[in-house]
């Protein structure tokens, strides 16, 4: 496969950083054009300036960043505490070949379950509030970590702990020094899945356990309004806080990972 | 390897290979299979006692002999079946057009880095929001009956198996590349001898991950917009307080999850079997 | 034997754009390798003896000067002329046999008669019994041998061989240079060795061609004039040896005097050119 030149002029066409605009920017206008010329007559065809508009409104009337907020401070706490228990409950798994037998194969078993099907058990037991939402987002977020960092302690290289056994280390040295670096790209990669998928979470869990407040929420209100552009709206903001999840997690493993070259969480 | 220096038996992961393996009471496997149970067992005992004393309401946590009566009948009456089947049908159906559209688009993006230019950025911003972010957007564009499902699972499934397609063939070895140019391949020789067999692991990771999710999308929305389905019946047993019911098809839900991931798991190994220490 | 032509090099050059500077990597490459010859090339790392091998087969292109096949210019890769690398990259998940048979892929046989030039080939390279193996269970010398024989398998003119036992350890690279003298004792096909151990260049080879680097020029062509099969103890060997490595301890002395001066030898800042070693048989990076 031949390396291809990136050329500026437009002899080949569009310049190549641009190209991904093409499609967005064709839809955009063909988006704007069926509202201006009335193509469809259907209640939920809001123009891009509405969409726009009612994204002004909410950001200016601070609305969004309440909902915003409200969401983001479940989807950390619960990311948080999963996430936490998840890196203790993984270590306990690696370490402890015991432990494994013991509790692996009923640890596995429970991880099958889909992730949204514990919400009406956790609704039952935790009520319809915050907690029972917190509680679900920990679940979301400890079920990744736990594996990945239970693979991450398995797959030290026995070359290195004997180097460890020949310089006599203690035992918290051992895992000071040999087990808990050799295993950070799996504790990350388990981390950064396990915010994704507490992101995720959070958002069902807005939807399932209806109360209180939350850009799910807003989304909920939004289409049982028939209110288009509030739903555009929330979409793209979801999108938006998405990436930035992404992004802040992928920053904080290539640092912490620096001796690495190459990151683990490509997914 | 006899090693002379004192053993260190601080961790099992050091345990000695070097001494003469002592003659097993039980075969290890066997043993295994035993230590799994006594956790579990005890947990059951536990809900079992918890429920026979009422130290929790009924409602909030019924006896392990109501929740295995519920299924019993559940199974009997065929509704569990029935509802298994609906959600089976749709979360294959939704995978099926997932996997074509994320194993084109992938492929696509692939192997053309004009395609790629075009659709890749448009591609990345449509995958930042999640599947459940898509729910109420498109419950306004299509409603709620079966269009909306498989939109959603097959979104759910096609973002993953694209990703991985794509990164899989462009990060296929150059140097197996060269083989095939100096071997004079053509171009369908090269992909289909060199660019998808060593592609193929990545590619199957995505499936997998693909289908991990569409069962995770079919029951989210079993649970918010449906009629029948698993999701539906675990619904509609939480709103009567049923929790034998809800319990009862929580644990298909997981049954069914563990084995479409073990029966993905035995073709990948069919499939991969080469892959020992290749790259 | 197989059919072979003559392989013209003449005048050749290539030079890469770094960061807007021409770097030269070969200057004026004149060599002509006779059918059925086995040419060794030696050189310390930079000398371009890589990039001149795949420019033979076809791998890089852009160059000035000639290389002609038979009178003809070569252009593209062609199963005239196969390459043996130094990872023997072949497709883990093809068995030994179906490897070899690639090879076999795009050439004008009958189905019959690539079966049976497969299994000649297998036991060409003394691997009967492997047929079925995946390349995960092979040894690196198992593998290697895998690697000739698919790129013999096609019977080319020119076999090139890019340091192909460099990633092997001591034992298994003095058995399988013995194997592939077999092997062209055998097949009689022009054999091309890159590599930069001098005392398997001038085991093998009828000549060895001394390149030096920076940029990458012949700076001689030593004749080995020793009868099959050769003892490498022997005087006349010793020899030979000696008299190649003093080409290259006087490129070695010029570099360090030209590092003690403060610059390099040609007025660049280049990677260091390596050192010689009490028993100058190798150069470190």
């Amino acid at each position: 496969m031949a390396r291809t030149h990136i050329t500026t002029s437009l002899r080949g066409g569009i310049p190549r950083p641009l190209r991904g605009l093409v499609i967005p920017l064709v839809l955009l206008v063909a988006w704007w054009a069926a509202v201006r010329f009335g193509w469809s007559t259907s209640p939920l065809l809001v123009a891009p300036s509405k969409v726009w508009q009612t994204g002004v409104d909410q950001v200016v009337s601070g609305k969004v960043f309440a909902a915003l907020g409200a969401s983001l401070w479940r989807d950390l706490a619960g990311f948080a505490i999963g996430a936490t228990a998840g890196l203790l409950f993984g270590a306990l798994l690696g370490a402890s070949r015991l432990a494994e037998k013991f509790i692996g194969p009923s640890f596995h078993t429970l991880k099958q379950i889909s992730l949204f099907a514990w919400i009406p058990l956790l609704s039952v037991w935790f009520g319809l509030g915050d907690a029972a939402k917190v509680a679900f987002l920990s679940l979301a977020a400890f079920f990744p970590v736990v594996l990945n960092t239970f693979e991450g302690i398995r797959s030290v290289p026995p070359d290195l702990l004997e180097v460890a056994r020949v310089l006599r280390f203690t035992s918290a040295q051992r895992w000071r020094k040999v087990i808990l670096p050799s295993a950070s790209p799996a504790i990350f990669a388990g981390i950064h899945l396990g915010l994704i998928y507490a992101w995720l979470a959070t958002l069902g869990a807005e939807y399932l356990l209806v109360s209180g407040q939350g850009i799910g929420n807003l989304m909920i209100d939004g289409r049982e309004h028939f209110w288009m552009d509030m739903v555009l709206f929330g979409v793209f903001v979801v999108g938006l806080v998405g990436f930035t999840l992404n992004w802040i997690a992928s920053r904080i493993e290539a640092r912490a990972l620096a001796w690495r070259g190459r990151s683990v969480a490509q997914f | 390897m006899e090693r002379s220096w004192p053993l260190d038996f601080d961790s099992a992961d050091l345990a000695p290979e070097t001494r003469a393996p002592a003659r097993p009471a039980v075969p290890a496997w066997l043993g295994d299979w035993l230590l799994a149970w006594p956790l579990p067992l005890a947990v059951l005992a536990l809900w079992a006692l918890a429920a026979h004393f009422e130290w929790i309401a009924q409602q909030v946590l019924p006896s392990p002999e109501a929740v295995a009566l519920t299924f019993k009948e559940s199974l009997l009456s065929g509704e569990l079946r029935a509802n298994l089947q609906i959600s089976l049908v749709r979360v294959f159906a939704g995978f099926a057009v997932g996997l074509v559209g994320g194993l084109a688009l992938g492929v696509a993006m692939g192997l053309s880095p004009t395609v790629k230019d075009y659709s890749y950025p448009l591609f990345k911003a449509f995958a930042q929001v999640p599947v459940l972010g898509w729910l109420p957007l498109l419950m306004l564009l299509v409603g709620i009956d079966e269009a909306l499902k498989i939109i959603l699972i097959s979104k759910a499934a096609l973002v993953p198996i694209a990703l991985n397609t794509y990164k899989g063939i462009q990060n296929v070895p150059t140097r197996f590349i060269e083989v095939g140019r100096v071997l004079r391949f053509t171009r369908w020789q090269m992909l289909t001898r060199v660019v998808f067999p060593a592609a193929l692991a990545p590619i199957w990771n995505g499936i997998r991950y693909g289908l991990t999710h569409a069962w995770l999308a079919l029951v989210v929305v079993e649970l918010l917009a449906s009629s029948e389905g698993l999701g539906y019946m675990i619904v509609y047993g939480r709103q009567l307080f049923q929790l034998d019911v809800v319990l009862a098809a929580v644990v298909v839900v997981g049954a069914v999850g563990y084995a479409l991931d073990k029966g993905l798991a035995a073709i990948e190994k069919r499939l991969l079997g080469w892959r020992k220490e290749a790259f | 034997m197989a059919h072979t032509g003559t392989l013209h090099i003449a005048h050749l050059s290539k030079h890469y754009e770094v960061q807007g500077e021409p770097l030269a990597v070969l200057d004026n490459i004149t060599l002509t390798v006779n059918p059925g010859e086995f040419v060794s090339i030696v050189g310390s790392s930079g000398c371009g003896k890589s990039t001149l091998l795949r420019l033979i087969v076809g791998l890089e292109d852009d160059y000035q000067g000639e290389v002609l096949l038979d009178g003809q210019r070569v252009v593209g890769t062609s199963l005239d002329r196969g390459i043996v690398f130094q990872e023997h990259r072949l497709f883990p998940w093809l068995t030994v046999e179906q490897n070899i048979a690639l090879g076999l892929l795009n050439a004008r046989f009958t189905e019959a008669e690539k079966t049976q030039s497969v299994r000649e080939h297998i036991a060409l390279v003394g691997l009967e019994g492997f047929e079925t193996a995946y390349p995960h269970q092979l040894s690196g010398g198992m593998s290697q041998r895998v690697a000739i024989a698919r790129a013999l398998v096609s019977r080319p003119e020119v076999l090139l061989l890019d340091e192909p036992f460099g990633a092997l350890d001591a034992l298994t690279r003095a058995h399988l240079q013995q194997e592939l003298h077999r092997i062209w004792q055998a097949e009689g096909i022009t054999m091309i060795l890159v590599t930069h151990d001098v005392e398997e260049a001038i085991y093998l080879g009828d000549k060895v061609v001394v390149m030096e680097p920076r940029p990458g020029r012949i700076r001689r062509i030593v004749p080995v004039e020793l009868a099959h099969p050769r003892d490498r103890v022997a005087l006349p060997f010793a020899r030979l040896k000696e008299d190649v490595l003093a080409e290259f301890a006087g490129e070695a002395e010029a570099a360090t005097a030209a590092r003690h001066a403060g610059r390099r030898g040609d007025g660049t800042r280049g990677p260091d050119s390596g050192f010689a070693l009490p028993n100058g048989l190798r150069f470190a990076l």
